[in-house]
């Protein structure tokens, strides 16, 4: 298999100035194209640190994220964005949806910061949310839908730039446990599309239906 | 990001919160809205002298008593030493004779003028019959004295068209009496409308205002100069012919453009004063753009770490924070402006106020400017905002 993203002796470390946070220590993993993860661990372990380094939001205190084969150390703010906004599709636990905004609009917005010609920004945006069941909720804004329905548009959102990774934070955390096993469900219809999906959870049941497993614990990777 | 999508999504976040923003906006508007119409305004003072001075004609030089300066004090000139007096016209008539077309003394009192019951206080003008072409009086009805009247020192007078109002609302002056100081005057003719300073005046002939009132000293002498004299030259030598009898700070001459040169030099150092104070309005205008662009940036702290994560540069951040705030001044700037001209088109009903282009401009860019000046930092410190905090931001 092709590897999509190798992450080499990563560390995060918060230097406080009264204490020293270790959030990861000296992570090494491989993720391969088409591979669907579940990362699990204790609150506090470090791993929204893990995804927002893999999503390169945050860039480790030592160590390297190669994506691609291309190193992305010591790469321009500019360079990085452009990368998240075509590679990198992130879904957080509490939607992140523009308030006051309609469905299509908020699918739309990672467009809106790409290459993508916006006469074809529409036309994208309602396959989108046609593939997520939300066809008939296009103008409806953010506050009018269910936690559900937020969370498919956030999907929608990650998936509109085709991009080489989905990074799940808690998907499912904000949901209740049927709304939770249809996201989880769509997550591996994804991974079945030939999509890589890395999802954090708490949830043993949930991590159990990934092809792997990865537990961190105090930062570092106890078993992947 | 597109400039036209920074645009669109600038104006979407800012009708989110209509009210909030044209509260926001309101400090501009008012800034921009005083500053041009309070320029409109002086302008419309500037034009009402210039019109008062134009109908007059432009080559009249006045012989004032004393020091007579616009630029110190302004207001009416001080006669407290007043030397001025009939002498003073033959000097000007012998030694500067090539200049003029015209010449009359000017003496000018307010009155009391009492027809039957009613009464008017009008400024008594008096002249000589020549005073009629050099000043352009446009007579309504009747006559103006003749120099046969001003030499036999007659009791004839002309009323300004308030005057005429007043004292004959439906009568025809011409031919009554009417009463100064006890002494009975004859009504020969009067004047069309002619302007504020005008139509309240009293035209007699020198001679009976000094001989009949006791008024011996001349308020000026008005010289019109013929048309191919050079003002300057025709000025100098009419001092010249003064100076013969008086001392150089006994009297003061002017041409047209002195006065006027004056007049606007006082109406600029007043148009820039109160646009400066406008100015300070703005100002404040851009303090509350700035308020609540901070206020705005942090409510949007998670929106500033989404857009990020999804692909967003710090300077797209900026931009579209700075977009919101100029586009606040902006739309500011335009509604000050249209509230500044429907207060000209009211206000010109009374004076010929007129917005120039560069008071225009002046609001239109000091608005712009301030949405920059006071965006920036809001703008900034969004852009500055680390995306994880953002996102984690409760
Ligand atoms: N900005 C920061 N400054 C200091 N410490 C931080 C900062 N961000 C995270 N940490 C610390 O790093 C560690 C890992 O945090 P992280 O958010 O990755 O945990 P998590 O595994 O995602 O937990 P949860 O399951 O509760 O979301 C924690 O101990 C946290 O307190
Ligand atoms: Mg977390």
């Amino acid at each position: 298999m092709a590897s999509l993203m190798k992450v080499i002796n990563v560390s995060k470390i918060y230097d406080l100035g009264s204490e020293v946070i270790t959030a990861l220590n000296n992570v090494n993993i491989e993720i391969y194209k088409g591979e669907f993860i579940s990362i699990i661990g204790k609150s506090g372990s470090g791993k929204s640190t893990l995804m927002h380094i893999l999503g390169l939001l945050d860039t480790p205190t030592s160590g390297e994220i190669i994506l691609n084969g291309q190193n992305t150390k010591g790469m321009k703010e500019k360079e990085l964005a452009k990368i998240r906004n075509k590679e990198i599709g992130f879904v957080f636990q509490s939607f992140n949806l523009l308030q006051r905004t309609t469905t299509l609009d908020n699918v739309m917005l990672p467009l809106k910061y790409s290459d993508i010609p916006s006469y074809m920004w529409r036309k994208k945006g309602l396959d989108m949310l046609k593939m997520m069941g939300l066809e008939n909720r296009l103008h409806n804004k953010s506050n009018e839908l269910s936690g559900g329905q937020k969370q498919r548009v956030a999907i929608a959102r990650a998936l509109i730039n085709d991009p080489s990774i989905i990074l799940a934070d808690e998907p499912t955390g904000n949901l209740d446990s049927k709304t939770g096993d249809e996201i989880i469900e769509l997550f591996s219809d994804l991974h079945k599309q030939g999509r890589t999906v890395v999802i954090v959870t708490h949830n043993e049941e949930i991590a159990d239906l990934a092809q792997r497993k990865i537990i961190i614990k105090d930062g570092e990777v106890i078993e992947q | 990001m597109r400039t036209s999508e920074i645009f669109r999504s600038s104006v979407v976040a800012l009708s989110l919160n209509k009210i909030r923003t044209f509260l926001t906006m309101l400090g501009v508007i008012i800034g921009v809205f005083a500053v041009v119409a309070l320029v409109s305004v002086v302008k419309g003072f500037e034009n009402y002298i210039t019109d008062q001075f134009n109908s007059l004609g432009s080559n009249l030089i006045w012989v004032m008593p004393g020091m007579v300066s616009f630029e110190q004090g302004g207001g009416e000139p001080s006669f407290a030493n007043n030397k001025l007096d009939s002498k003073h016209v033959e000097l000007i008539e012998r030694y500067a004779s090539d200049i003029y077309s015209e010449i009359s003394s000017v003496v000018r009192v307010p009155k009391t003028i009492k027809y039957k019951t009613k009464t008017y206080t009008a400024t008594l003008t008096g002249g000589t019959e020549r005073m009629y072409e050099i000043l352009n009086v446009q007579l309504d009805l009747g006559r103006f004295f003749s120099k046969a009247e001003v030499d036999s020192k007659a009791r004839v007078l002309i009323l300004g068209s308030l005057v005429t109002e007043e004292l004959f609302p439906t009568k025809n002056p011409i031919g009554e009496k009417v009463k100064i100081d006890g002494i009975s005057f004859t009504v020969i003719g009067t004047a069309k409308p002619w302007g504020p300073n005008f139509d309240d005046r009293v035209f007699i002939p020198d001679t009976t205002i000094k001989s009949s009132l006791g008024v011996d000293r001349y308020t000026g002498i008005i010289v019109r100069v013929k048309d191919d004299e050079d003002m300057e030259d025709a000025s100098r030598k009419i001092k010249l012919a003064v100076l013969r009898d008086l001392k150089e700070d006994d009297f003061t001459v002017m041409s047209q453009k002195d006065i006027l040169s004056s007049v606007n030099s006082i109406l600029n150092v007043l148009s820039v004063g109160l646009a400066a104070i406008a100015g300070i309005s703005l100002f404040v205008g851009g303090i509350g753009i700035m308020n609540i662009m901070l206020v705005s940036v942090t409510e949007r702290t998670r929106e500033i770490g989404l857009r990020k994560a999804l692909g967003a540069t710090s300077k797209d951040i900026l931009i579209q924070f700075l977009t919101e705030s100029i586009l606040i001044g902006f739309l500011g700037g335009a509604l000050g402006l249209i509230l500044a001209w429907i207060g000209t088109l009211i206000a010109s009903s009374w004076i010929r106020a007129e917005i120039p282009w560069w008071s225009v401009l002046l609001g239109f860019g000091f608005s712009v400017v301030v949405g920059v000046v006071f965006g920036t930092y809001p703008a900034m410190s969004a852009s500055k905002k680390d995306p994880i905090e953002s996102l984690r931001y409760e």
